[in-house]
This record gives C-alpha cells, structure tokens and sequence, in this order.
C-alpha cells in the first residue's frame, strides 16, 4: 500500500478578543523563518493558501500563516451573532489582523491579503505600516467600481452558496485549471448566509480610501500590489490607479490569471510571487 | 486589452453560432439539464439587433423562436453588443469580456426584467450561453 501523502499544513484554533468579544479563530501554518500572514478574499477562507502553504520554496525561507476571519471557514462567529446582521468593518478588520499578529507573537510580518485582503492592506499600510515588514495586496485597489447588487447574495428564493459562487466564476480567468476554478468556487459555496455579502459592506460601504493613502511610507514598509489581468472587479486599471498615487509601490499586472490567484492558478502566481518573497526577505530589514 | 470590432457580417455570424450550439448542445448535456432542472423560464436573448427566446423548461430548451411576434412577452432578456458575443465566444476571450458580468460592467450586456429566475440559475445561464465559445461553427 503506498504512503499517504500528509501535507506540511498544521491547523491550530487561538481565542482571540476583537473588539470586546472572544472569537476562536482556526488558522494554519507551515514553514519556519519570516512570519508571512495571508488574508483571504471575501466570503471564503484560508483554504485559498494551501498551495502557498505546501510550497517549499516559501516555507524554507517564510512561516506562512493563513486564517479563517470570524464566520468564515472553521472560525465561528462569536456568541449571539444569531442576533443581529453580520457586517466587516474597517474596524472591525483592522481590529482583527492586529490581535491574530499579537496572539501569535508575530515581529513585525509580511502581511499579503487578496481583494478585501488587499484593500485593507492599504489601511495598515496607511494607519499602522511601521508594525510590518512588508505588504503584498493581491487584486487590491483604493476603490472598485461595484458590478452587482449584493441583494442578491442573500434572499429566499436564490440558493445563497450557488450565485455566490456563479457571481465570482467569472472572476477566475479562463486560462486556470478546472481543478482550481472549481475548488476555488467550492469555497463560496460553502459560506454561511449572508457572509459574502457582509464581507462586502467593507469593501463597498466602510473602505473607499480615495484620496485617503496619502503618507504611506514605501521606504519604511514596502509595498507591493499584484493585480490579475482577468480581474475585472479590481481591474489592473484600479491596482494602477492606486499604485501612481503612492509613491514607491511596486505594481505587477500578472498574465493569464484572475482575483483569486493563489487559489485558481498556483502554478502561475507563484511565477509572480516568489520573486517578490525574495526581495524582501534578501531586503533583510 | 480590446476585442476586436465586428465586421458587417458578424451579426449573422454569431447567430448562425448561437442556433447550432445552444439548443442542441444544452439538450445533448444530461448534467447540464439536470442542473436546470427547477428552472422554468422564457428568456430572450438579443445579439446586436436579432433576437431569440429561449423557452426553457426543466433545464432543457423545449424551443428556440427566432422570428418572434410583436410585443412578445418573456421573463428576463439578456442583451448584448455584436462586440460582446463576439469576444465571450473567442477561446480564450479577452480580459474584461470573458464574462456576462464583466461585459454588463463594462457597458456591452444588459439584464432586463424578472431577474429571480436568472440569478437562482446564474451558472447555469453562464455555462448555457458561453456554449458557443466552444465549437458551434
């Protein structure tokens, strides 16, 4: 009988407050070196990492790390959240990352999240940027054009966990692997009600950082934003839209893949991610 | 990254592609019917200046009307520019026209009227009217 294949990934659960209240939050790590912290994109988990997680040529040099927000993944929501309409804030957000950094004892790591991931990317490079090493946003931008009604997202009469799903397929680009696609996708299909569309209060109501980035410092914390050229909810005009306004932020539009890169497309986002991995590990800071 | 602009005759074009691939190929894919299968709606479907309406029932097209009446009645329409099916159906299609909610957002595709019915089978609507890009003459 031929071995099984264990993955390097260990799953762990840390209680956590944010905001006044406990959360228990499931993350995953592999890897010993420079604590890399990733975010996931709205209504899905840290499943997205996997591939990151499992790649030797970052977990040599990195501890990659990767969450489930609260009510995303296996991170439930806190007690009574039957009560009320779950909705992210930039607050609560913020709130969220910083406590997962300080329960886990991370000095001062390189934060990379992918759509809201990356929007808030830009508020801790704004508002905290002296607490990391470096900040990758993945399909990140100041502000997006929005392409729906998020209604949709959570009624009775439309299967919350399918349109989901169909509204983001779109966002995958065609090139990428059907494994992929349709694992990526798998991810939006589980998420509880209404939490996609809560995520996206965040992204749409509570994070519109037009004109609000000014004093980033790059040459404190660089910054590096990765933008999918199939991506046409963060579109690369948005990611260069953003990057011409802070000076210093080095802007890649990668070929051939869409707004969930490390999900949808390893092979090809490590292509773009690895190079950007070295440079600031060999930047040593 | 633009698609390329459509030449006068690329209305006939796409329609001729439309009406080889899409009832048949639907009707030939038991997976796909299957996924329809509490679907039950009449959609019009509008390529530059012709239209279609798509009666679709149980996940099948039980038929296809080309010559449709005046003030003829149905429950969503999906419209779109010449440029818009001419780029969703390229293999691969260009960034930014690979997707009927990108081509919406970007001004080439409209959806109009009951969208319920649209929404609770948005993949399978995607998958249906994405058929051509794959074969379909």
């Amino acid at each position: 009988m031929p071995k099984a294949a264990i993955e390097p990934i260990v799953g762990r659960y840390v209680s956590v407050p944010i905001l006044g209240e406990d959360c228990r939050i499931y993350f995953e790590q592999a890897g010993e070196g420079i604590p890399l912290l990733c975010l996931h994109t709205a209504g899905a988990d840290s499943r997205q990492f996997r591939h990151l997680l499992c790649d030797e040529a970052v977990t040599r040099d990195y501890r990659v790390i990767a969450f489930d927000l609260p009510w995303h993944g296996k991170s439930y929501p806190p007690a009574g959240w039957q009560a009320y309409e779950y909705r992210l804030t930039a607050q609560r957000y913020v709130a969220t990352i910083r406590a997962m950094c300080a329960a886990l004892d991370l000095d001062r790591p390189v934060l990379m999240g992918c759509s809201i991931g990356g929007r808030i990317v830009l508020q801790l490079a704004h508002a905290h940027g002296e607490e990391f090493r470096a900040l990758i946003g993945l399909e990140a931008a100041d502000y997006q054009q929005p392409w729906y009604d998020t209604g949709w997202l959570h009624r009775g009469d439309v299967h919350g966990g399918e349109v989901c799903a169909a509204l983001v397929s779109g966002l995958v680009a065609p090139q990428s692997p059907d494994e992929h696609r349709h694992e990526t996708l798998w991810q939006y299909m589980q998420g509880g009600p209404g939490v996609f569309k809560g995520d996206l209060y965040f992204y749409r109501v509570d994070a519109d950082l037009r004109g609000k980035l000014a004093g980033i410092d790059t040459a404190r914390c660089p910054l590096y934003l990765l933008t999918g050229e199939y991506d046409f909810s963060c579109t690369p005009e948005d990611t260069m839209r953003t990057a011409a306004g802070i000076a210093g932020a080095k802007l890649t539009i990668m070929k051939d893949v869409g707004h969930f890169p490390m999900s949808e497309n390893p092979a090809q986002f490590r292509r773009y991610i690895l190079p950007v991995l070295d440079e600031i590990r060999q930047a040593g800071r | 990254m633009h698609a390329a602009a459509p030449s006068p005759e690329a209305e006939q074009t796409l329609c001729t592609r439309f009406l080889r691939s899409i009832p048949e190929r639907v009707n030939a894919h038991p997976h796909l019917v299957w996924r329809g299968r509490t679907l039950r709606a009449d959609c019009l479907v509008q390529i530059g200046s012709a239209a279609f309406l798509l009666r679709i029932d149980g996940g099948s097209v039980r038929e296809c009307r080309t010559e449709l009446p005046l003030l003829c009645s149905w429950d969503f329409a999906v419209r779109g520019s010449l440029q818009a099916w001419t780029a969703l159906w390229q293999d691969p299609p260009p960034p930014g026209w690979h997707d009927l909610l990108a081509l919406s957002k970007r001004g080439e595709m409209s959806f109009e009227g009951k969208l319920q019915p649209l929404f609770a089978h948005l993949q399978y609507f995607k998958d249906v009217l994405t058929l051509p890009r794959n074969g379909g003459g």
